[in-house]
């Protein structure tokens, strides 16, 4: 079908197969894919609005076991920058979000054998039991299946358990490209394969709760593999319906084992508008200025976002990876509204909660990221003794403290 | 609005002058993708895919006493910057540079900056000007419209001198009706003068804390394509507004990218070449690179 054929046929509304999204993706021009993306946008979101959410990021351990060869933030077992943070360092950082408006964490981290499920679970549980109205969006699919290893218990029951002690809501990390030979490139496999990664989702979504889904391009995937991972997701959406928004970013390659260069703004912009086209059960579309920069992200916005994500208080990933764009509450609304919208502030679920806080009440200004700790911080929580060690390196520290 | 941008961008072609309401309307769309897509027209209609990008060397006088002054061979331009408020003294320098650049263009000094100096020694701006051209330099590296107290006739002594203008630039922008001042004032002065052969649309400082947004900086460069349809290329920064920026606005209208860098950078204990990426960036647009120097010669490679 020419590209025109395909233009018209999304502009009907109808659904694009896997050949006719690569096509677009391939050959549409960058303006026309724009337009489109936007045309989407707008049927679904005719309201003006662009939401966000005050948030905090926050990775309570760096310390995996995955070694994912894209990944610029763990460190293995035993090594001295290797770090857990303690159940206070998380609650002051709940405390600092609340300040600045947010009502959740975004708590993802690395594959630790020295914290067990109960370790998470009394985390949760203390957390709820401090801020019952604060909301828990934690552990992406790998992790849960980590802990369904570490726990020898099936992935519906870690899902249960940890609902029972607080779990909100799940988000899409660690699906990078969900096609098992990307994933066997990025030594992501042995995490979770596609069809692991998947389904984690759809037990998260038969146990009622909505979880996000994302994509880390511009590795070692061909573009057709970009699409086959869109519809991976669009298949389990169609299932379940359990996705609140889709989320993509550009694989940051500084200081990561697999090197090579970031996929330029413009491949960024292509990808988003062709997800909106393609992704036509996804309700929603967030803007990755985390990595793309406040400019690009905002341009997002007419190319097929209607989100702008969070509001970072703190980033660790991405960051180590080499990006490092930081906009506080102020910022994104400016560019929001200088795009042409109102900016709502919502929740997990999409819900809107209101207008930007900021105009309500006096909150600090945020002109630098926060991060999980400050260098040199070294101290080990003391809670942690209260959980078996499992690796060797903890047993013998532990020994000989 | 997307009837008013078309039906404006329809009598630009048709070389009619647009009316202020037209203007207005253009200048504040948030209907980026087709006022992007328009001046991508306008600028594929003059340059086609060919986008132009040149390594510069920055070099800053004084130079040390003694230091060895050593310019990268990648360089396209070499571009003096830094004091020019004692320009007598300088002019030695200059002409170290001049000399180390072994034929490479060099472009010195900002015009209003040499015009303010002009001023305030009561020396003739004409003379500041031979002298830098009799140093050696090509090229005048920037003249800020803004703020130029006379620019009309400060540029025309530029040409006078017997010196080139690197790029007719803006310096600060605040707020739309700014903006577009800026872009009425470039095609004013090219209207005047001629010679002016690339404009750089974009401010290149901002108030702190309030940087220009996305949308500002792509409808800003699209219609200095649009409206400024006398001045050649329509230029953006690599190094001031980084790849990602630079790169769209190749996409809407911009052709020419000014200020790549010369060196490899390794660090991080990795190599990165800016010809690669610069390279992979205008291709990734679906555009053709080719360097130029700071001449406006194409560069063999
Ligand atoms: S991406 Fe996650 S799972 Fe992979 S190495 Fe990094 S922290 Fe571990």
């Amino acid at each position: 079908m020419s590209i025109e054929a395909l233009a018209e046929k999304a502009r009907a509304g109808a659904r694009l197969n896997e050949a006719e999204a690569l096509e677009m993706y391939l050959s549409a021009p960058t303006p026309l894919l724009g337009q489109l993306a936007d045309q989407q946008r707008w049927k679904r979101h005719p309201d003006r609005a662009v939401t966000y959410i005050i948030d905090r990021n926050v990775n309570y351990t760096n310390v995996c076991v995955a070694r994912c060869s894209f990944c610029a933030f763990y460190r293995p077992v035993g090594s001295p920058e290797g770090y857990v943070l303690g159940f206070d360092e998380i609650f002051a950082k709940i405390d600092e979000t609340i300040a600045l408006g947010g009502g959740q964490l975004l708590l993802q981290g690395g594959h630790n054998p020295d914290l067990p499920l109960e370790w998470y679970e009394d985390l949760f549980r203390a957390v709820k039991s401090r801020y019952p109205a604060f909301r828990l969006h934690a552990l992406s699919p790998p992790e849960v299946l980590h802990l369904s290893r570490l726990a020898q218990t099936t992935v519906p029951d870690v899902v249960r358990r940890l609902v029972a002690a607080g779990l909100d809501s799940i988000p899409g990390g660690g699906a990078e490209i969900l096609v098992d030979r990307v994933r066997k490139l990025l030594h992501c496999y042995s995490k979770a394969s596609a069809d692991e990664w998947i389904d984690v989702m759809r037990h998260a979504h038969r146990a009622g709760l909505r979880t996000t889904a994302t994509m880390m391009y511009g590795s070692v995937e061909t573009p057709a593999e970009r699409i086959e991972h869109m519809g991976r997701l669009r298949a389990l959406q169609d299932e379940t319906a359990g996705f609140t928004a889709f989320i993509a970013w550009s694989y940051q390659p500084e200081h990561t084992l697999l090197q090579g260069v970031e996929a330029t703004a413009v491949e960024y912009l292509r990808t988003l508008a062709t997800a909106r086209l393609f992704l036509d059960n996804f309700p929603n579309l967030q803007a990755s200025w985390v990595t793309q920069g406040a400019k690009v992200g905002q341009l997002s916005l007419a190319y097929g976002a209607n989100d702008m994500g969070s509001v970072m208080i703190e980033e660790n990933v991405v960051r180590a990876a080499g990006a490092a764009y930081c906009m506080d509450e102020i910022e994104i609304v400016r560019n929001i509204e200088d795009a042409g919208f109102e900016a709502r502030r919502r929740n997990m679920h999409y819900d809107v909660l209101g207008g930007p806080v900021f105009r309500e009440r006096q909150v600090p200004r945020l002109l630098e990221l926060a991060v999980a700790r400050a260098d040199g911080h070294r101290s080990v929580p003391a809670e942690l003794i209260n959980y078996p060690a499992r690796s060797r390196a903890e047993r013998d520290r532990r020994t000989r403290t | 609005m997307k009837e008013q941008i078309q039906e404006a961008a329809a009598r630009i072609t048709a070389g009619y002058r647009l009316t202020d309401e037209a203007i207005g309307a253009l200048a504040e769309t948030r209907d980026i993708l087709t006022l992007g897509m328009l001046a991508d027209e306008a600028r594929r209609l003059r340059h086609g895919t060919d986008t132009t990008f040149v390594r510069v060397a920055e070099v800053r006088v004084p130079l040390d006493d003694g230091a060895r002054l050593e310019i990268p061979a990648a360089a396209r331009e070499v571009r003096i910057s830094d004091r020019t408020d004692s320009l007598t003294t300088l002019i030695p320098h200059v002409r170290r540079v001049v000399a180390a650049a072994d034929g490479v263009p060099v472009s010195a000094f900002s015009l209003e900056a040499l015009e303010a100096q002009a001023a305030i020694s009561g020396r003739r701006l004409a003379d500041l000007l031979a002298a830098l051209r009799d140093a050696g330099a090509d090229l005048i590296a920037e003249a800020a419209l803004d703020q130029l107290s006379h620019a009309e006739h400060a540029l025309e002594q530029v040409r006078k001198a017997g010196l080139g203008l690197a790029r007719l630039t803006v310096q600060h922008t605040a707020g739309t009706a700014e903006r577009l001042e800026h872009i009425i004032r470039a095609r004013a002065l090219q209207q005047s003068l001629g010679w002016i052969e690339s404009f750089a649309p974009l401010g290149r400082s901002w108030p702190p804390g309030a940087p220009s947004t996305g949308y500002e900086d792509v409808r800003q460069v699209a219609l200095a394509r649009l409206l400024v349809d006398n001045i050649a290329s329509i230029q953006v920064d690599w190094g001031r507004y980084g790849p990602k920026l630079a790169q769209v606005a190749l996409t809407v209208g911009a052709d020419d990218v000014d200020g790549v860098s010369p060196v490899d950078d390794t660090g991080e204990g990795r190599r990165r070449s800016p010809l690669e990426d610069i390279r992979r960036n205008i291709l990734a647009a679906g555009l053709v690179p080719v360097e130029r120097d700071g001449a406006r010669r194409r560069v063999m490679s």
